[in-house]
């Protein structure tokens, strides 16, 4: 009688991969992937394209020594940020910028306590981070050389003083013998940063649709002929599994997506000068994103088959769903804030709870180091109270569907299973 | 063996009884009648013959086996609500559950096309439900009960809903059915259909069989007591003969008269007589729409 469940399973599917709905959604998803994908090319297109450095005005004539410092600065590096144009006056400074001949301007105010003027950055929009930064490093500079100027410095000395400190952060791993490098880290940061995204997303979606098909076949009262052909069980495993199968097709389309963009050469280069490698990705993390990924779509998945059995008009259907939608959204949420403390006690705790571990326990495994014996502890505990609420799940699913009108009462269930003695 | 026994079956709700004492027997190609008022238990009845919820006591045997998956296959079901997949052709949903049922896809295929051709609808197949209107809707959802050709079949409110054209239609359907041997259980509200259809009824009343049996005979156990007269003119002091309890007269000619014995036909015929000619002079048997009001009715509240 196994047929039974594989035809539910295909039926589901049959019906989601023809359904309008499902065909636009991913089309549009994997279209934006594909815009993502590029977003790499796109972003070095667009900035670092223009050809070079961002034109700042100065008026002719004043602090030419500090001026003089700042274009001596930047004709030494081999890609200057910026590139500084003499204006005749101070008036016509704002009638440049105002034409687009600038991008910004100095001025300058004496400050006879610091001994170096106070200097203001003007332009169209207060945040231009790259070149103020940049402008704000050369003024430093700028001042290091003037300061030190009467102090009778060598130059080997200045170069010292010049020189940043060398500040490397390393992970320290138990398992590896290497430990990762911060550009790792950053990687692995950046990946299961994503990968709770998805995770999150791959939940949310795939449950809220199982129970909405649920509560629409209730709702045209099909189901009362469906449970009397196959046991519910099977048609709610049925269920579960074809759409999760969609939604593995879905999945695999648009990563493929991603992916496909991400690795074409034009996009790759400009990742591995980030330091992100697609192939350095640890395979230890892609498996374990798809075990978290499977673990915790069949715990909420069984959790909202069970809910959508109960409600009787799709209308009703999002209150009813709103415990388990606020439970997914604190497990990603302490997820997300937990990515910069991987080991803080709350992680260490959530990372055993059921319904918050596939996030955890991914994140950990990405970021931290978790001991053996946490990881198998956590899915251990994982995998029994999938079992546990599928099982409980699977019983409120077989009277929830016979149940119509007002939302029972958990009270209400209970005396129901009774009464139907399941 | 009868294809369906149902013996002594109790079911509770928590404290409130749904169904006490229930026994009855459907043979090979007998229409059974389950006759109640609204929530007197025959829904659950059916649900324990489906196998949705299990008797609390009691038992069901199917051609003498006691329920399982595996019999699920024999039985076919029209529930009262009626309901299918909106969006989904005619042809995808009956072949999902007939497959569910059991059957192989191209069997279910070549049944639905005779079924289609047999009420007159081939088009439909590759229509989408929410494009028909109900009544042929529900000719679909009346296919999808039997195109597993089930050996019981369990009819809730077969006809409602539909216009005396579709009811006919059915109405032959389904004793094709019973005259091909299917067992069937039938529920409805119209008692013209149960006397034109069942051999044997139920009565539920409050969760109890209060009126168990052959139709003939449940008749018997009530008198006659009902006249129907007619005459050319106007009959003039019916109500004054003893034993007439109740004239009234009928819309397009015509008098009936309740009475208290059969015997007190006779009187009336001979004082008709004495006005003039006669043209209608009938002592009916009660119908089972009194019978049913009788025993259900009067003892309500």
């Amino acid at each position: 009688m196994n047929n039974s469940l594989w035809t539910v399973m295909s039926f589901t599917m049959r019906n989601k991969l023809r359904s309008k709905g499902f065909i636009i959604m991913t089309v549009v998803l994997a279209l934006l992937l594909v815009v993502v994908g590029n977003l790499p090319y796109l972003i070095e297109k667009l900035s670092g394209g223009s050809g070079g450095a961002t034109k700042v005005g100065y008026a002719e004539g004043q602090q030419t020594q500090v001026v003089e410092g700042l274009k001596s600065h930047y004709a030494k590096l081999p890609e200057p940020g910026v590139e500084l144009v003499g204006i005749a006056s101070e008036e016509q400074l704002k009638s440049a910028l105002e034409n687009g001949d600038i991008k910004g301007y100095l001025t300058f105010q004496e400050d006879a306590v610091a001994g170096f003027p106070k200097v203001t950055y003007n332009s169209k929009s207060a945040f231009e981070g790259g070149t103020s930064s940049s402008l704000t490093a050369a003024l430093q500079q700028v001042k290091y050389d003037t300061v030190l100027d009467g102090a009778g410095l060598t130059d080997a000395q200045k170069a010292q003083l010049h020189a940043p400190v060398s500040f490397q952060t390393q992970k320290v791993s138990f398992t590896n013998e290497e430990g990762k490098t911060e550009e790792e880290q950053g990687v692995a940061i950046a990946l299961t940063y994503v990968m709770i995204i998805m995770l999150f997303m791959a939940v949310m979606i795939t449950g809220q649709l199982i129970a909405t098909e649920i509560t629409a076949e209730k709702s045209s009262r099909v189901m009362e002929i469906i449970v009397t052909s196959v046991s519910p069980l099977k048609q709610m495993w049925g269920k579960i599994l074809g759409t999760f199968l969609v939604a593995m097709i879905q999945i695999v389309i648009l990563v493929g997506a991603l992916v496909a963009n991400l690795s074409l050469p034009h996009n790759s280069d400009i990742l591995k000068n980030f330091g992100f490698d697609l192939s350095s990705i640890d395979p230890l993390l892609l498996i374990s994103a798809i075990f978290f990924y499977l673990a915790g779509f069949f715990l909420y998945a069984t959790l909202f088959a069970a809910i959508g059995s109960i409600v009787s008009r799709t209308e009703d259907l999002g209150q009813a769903v709103m415990p388990i939608t606020m439970l997914t959204l604190v497990g990603f949420y302490i997820a997300i804030f937990g990515l910069n403390q991987p080991d803080s006690t709350l992680m260490v705790v959530c990372q055993y709870i059921p319904f918050f571990s596939p996030f955890i326990m991914f994140l950990r495994i990405g970021v931290a180091e978790p001991a053996w014996w946490e990881i198998a502890l956590s899915i251990g505990i994982l995998i029994a109270s999938i079992l546990a609420i599928g099982w409980l799940s699977a019983k409120i699913y077989r009277v929830g569907v016979l149940m119509y009108g007002k939302r029972p009462s958990m009270k209400e269930i209970v005396k129901a299973m009774k009464a139907y003695k399941v | 063996m009868n294809p369906l026994k149902v013996d002594r079956i109790i079911k509770n709700y928590g404290d409130k009884r749904a169904v006490n004492g229930l026994s009855f027997e459907v043979a090979a190609g007998e229409i059974y009648g389950l006759l109640g008022a609204n929530g007197a238990g025959k829904t659950t009845t059916m649900r324990m013959i489906l196998g949705l919820i299990l008797p609390d006591e009691g038992d069901i045997r199917y051609l003498g086996n006691s329920y399982s998956e595996q019999q699920l296959s024999m039985l076919g079901y029209l529930p009262e609500e009626r309901g299918m997949y909106p969006k989904i052709k005619v042809s995808e949903q009956i072949m999902y559950l007939a497959q569910l049922r059991g059957m192989s896809r191209k069997d279910a295929d070549k049944n639905l096309k005779l079924w289609l051709e047999k009420f007159q609808v081939p088009e439909y197949y590759n229509k989408k439900v929410e494009e028909l209107s109900k009544g042929n809707q529900q000719k679909i959802q009346f296919i999808a009960a039997v195109i597993h050709k089930p050996k019981i079949l369990i009819l809730d409110e077969a006809f409602s809903g539909l216009d005396p054209v579709n009811v006919e239609l059915l109405k032959t359907t389904v004793k094709e059915l019973r005259d091909g041997g299917t067992s069937i259980v039938f529920s409805t509200h119209r008692m013209e259909h149960v006397e034109e259809l069942c051999r044997n009824i139920t009565i539920l009343h409050k969760s109890n069989p209060v009126l168990q049996g052959p139709i003939k005979e449940i008749k018997k156990k009530f008198p006659q007591e009902r006249v129907i007269v007619t005459a050319d003119g106007k009959i003039e002091g019916l109500d004054k003969i003893p034993g007439v309890r109740q004239v009234t007269l009928h819309e397009h000619g015509g008098y009936e008269l309740k009475v208290d014995s059969p015997a007190v036909g006779q009187s009336i015929l001979k004082h008709v007589l004495d006005q003039g000619p006669v043209n209608r002079f009938e002592v009916l048997e009660p119908t089972l729409n009194e019978i049913f009001i009788k025993t259900v009715g009067e003892s309500h509240e």
